[in-house]
């Protein structure tokens, strides 16, 4: 299978761990990958909060390209995916606003390309059958609390990847690869967003209940699908920690480092390194990495 | 608090905007208050999302079109997800903060516009966002230099910040993208 893929620009950076963890799972259950030619930022919050017509014009240029190149897309931001979908439904919902939007970025686009988020992939597409396949280390007696933040299921009717308010395509994932999906009440709940900057106390407290309410509910660890989440979860934690008054110390891993680690992937291909709440004595403790060397 | 329902505000056109712009009909709310009842973060604003509404029913402008409870909203989604009309509130949220950008008032959070506008101008010269230049951008702007500074370092050592800006090849189109949209929003 061979998807048009699309990094968005926290896979190029702060979330680089994602960008190889998602490439080496998908390689390795037979997904290819095409990027998407000279795809532009999908505006975020950014965009949508400050000019309904840049947010949709910015995702409908990287939805035209991959038009072109004939390829469905493929995202792992669950931002991204929100914003390339959500074009589509906007375009075909409005004629007018369709053909201004064409004019505007120089090239037709009528929001026919379809958007795929990596958990729709892997868990639809493929199938957890094929991926038990290609498990060699399951996660026995890892439980997992997989978070889903707002954008992947929410707003339905236009993203529908899952129930609303309780998906469960990540925990058919982990729990394929041999992890132990927590069912707690926290799945959607807003981590703070793209306030992270300007309204720092806000993310503290509302990613500081996130992780919180994971622990109380038995979760070792949290499974993530958007780097924003994962930086607000993770790069937060230790203010949380003060603002709670508690200790937490849950290591944020993307579920794709998850999944990689129980196919025996490369470790250098899943970057366990590269977040602030080392999980590694964790993963060492349950077996799942000798020793607990890592470098 | 308490606002007055002068003549002028009942019969301004700013509910007309609003739902002209958004394409919602704000009749169709009924002050259920599910959307007020999910908000994420209520606990940290004057106006919650139903009240927004109401005030936008009753065309008072200047009060939404001031007030800081319009930018902090996080565009999760929740409140459109319980509404029993299916009104698109987030829509009329993003309504409501490009209307405050236009206007002749102060909008409220300004904090929370310079981190928009810092991020859109790194996509408008690189067309990709690069993660240091927008931190670096908004702390100049906002004036607050050492926000998120303790954990730059590192992000440097482990090697999450790519320092040559990613840009992308037909940044020309990009720029006349966002220069017709300037001109249609007229901003």
């Amino acid at each position: 299978m061979r998807y048009g893929y699309f990094p968005g620009c926290s896979l190029l950076s702060s979330a680089v761990e994602y960008d190889r963890s998602a490439r080496a799972v998908l390689g390795a259950v037979g997904v290819e990958l095409e990027e998407i030619d000279d795809w532009v930022c999908c505006g975020a919050t950014a965009a949508h909060a400050t000019s309904p017509l840049l947010s949709a014009a910015l995702p409908a240029i990287s939805c035209a390209a991959a038009e072109k190149q004939g390829l469905d897309v493929l995202t792992c931001c669950a931002a991204c995916y929100s914003r390339l979908k959500s074009v589509n439904r906007e375009v075909k919902d409005d004629p007018k606003l369709q053909k201004q939007i064409s004019e505007i970025i120089e090239e037709p686009y009528e929001g026919n390309v379809r958007v795929l988020h990596i958990t729709e992939v892997l868990g639809r597409e493929i199938g957890t059958e094929a991926i038990k396949a290609a498990v060699q280390k399951p996660l026995e007696g890892l439980k997992v609390a997989c978070y889903y933040g707002c954008l992947m299921a929410r707003m339905p009717e236009a993203l529908c990847v899952d129930k609303a308010e309780y998906p469960v395509l990540m925990d058919d994932l982990i729990r394929a690869v041999g992890g132990e999906p927590v069912d707690w009440p926290y799945k959607t709940e807003c981590c703070g967003a793209a306030l992270t900057l300007a309204r720092q106390k806000t993310v503290i407290r509302l990613s500081g209940e996130v992780v919180q309410i994971a622990k109380a509910n038995g979760a070792d660890i949290l499974a993530v699908a958007c780097p924003l989440c994962q930086a607000n979860l993770d790069m937060y934690q230790a203010n949380a920690e003060k603002l709670l008054g508690e200790q937490l110390g849950v290591p944020v891993l993307y579920f794709t480092q998850l999944m990689g680690l129980a196919m025996g992937l490369p470790t250098e291909e899943l970057c366990l390194d590269k977040v602030i709440v080392d999980p590694m004595p964790l993963l060492s403790e349950k077996g799942f990495i000798s020793g607990g060397v890592y470098l | 608090m308490r606002w007055e329902l002068a003549d002028k505000a009942l019969h301004s056109d700013f509910r007309r905007r609003v739902e002209e712009l958004s394409g919602q009909n704000l009749g169709e709310c009924y002050q259920c208050g599910k959307c007020t009842g999910g908000c994420p973060v209520l606990a940290d604003i004057e106006l919650s999302p139903n009240r927004v509404i109401r005030m936008i029913q009753l065309g008072l402008e200047e009060d939404v079109l001031t007030n800081e409870s319009i930018w902090c909203c996080t565009a999760c989604g929740t409140c459109n997800g319980r509404c029993p009309m299916g009104v698109d509130i987030v829509r009329i949220l993003d309504t409501v903060r490009l209307l405050s950008q236009r206007s002749k008032y102060r909008p409220g959070a300004l904090e929370v516009l310079t981190f928009y506008q810092a991020f859109l101008n790194c996509i408008r010269h690189f067309g990709r966002l690069n993660e240091i230049g927008l931190m670096g951008s908004y702390n100049i702007n906002s004036g607050r230099l050492l926000t998120n500074m303790v954990k730059a370092p590192w992000f440097f050592m482990k090697g999450k910040i790519s320092l040559s800006p990613h840009k992308i090849r037909r940044i020309e189109r990009l720029e006349r993208v966002f220069a017709r949209i300037e001109e249609i929003e007229g901003k």
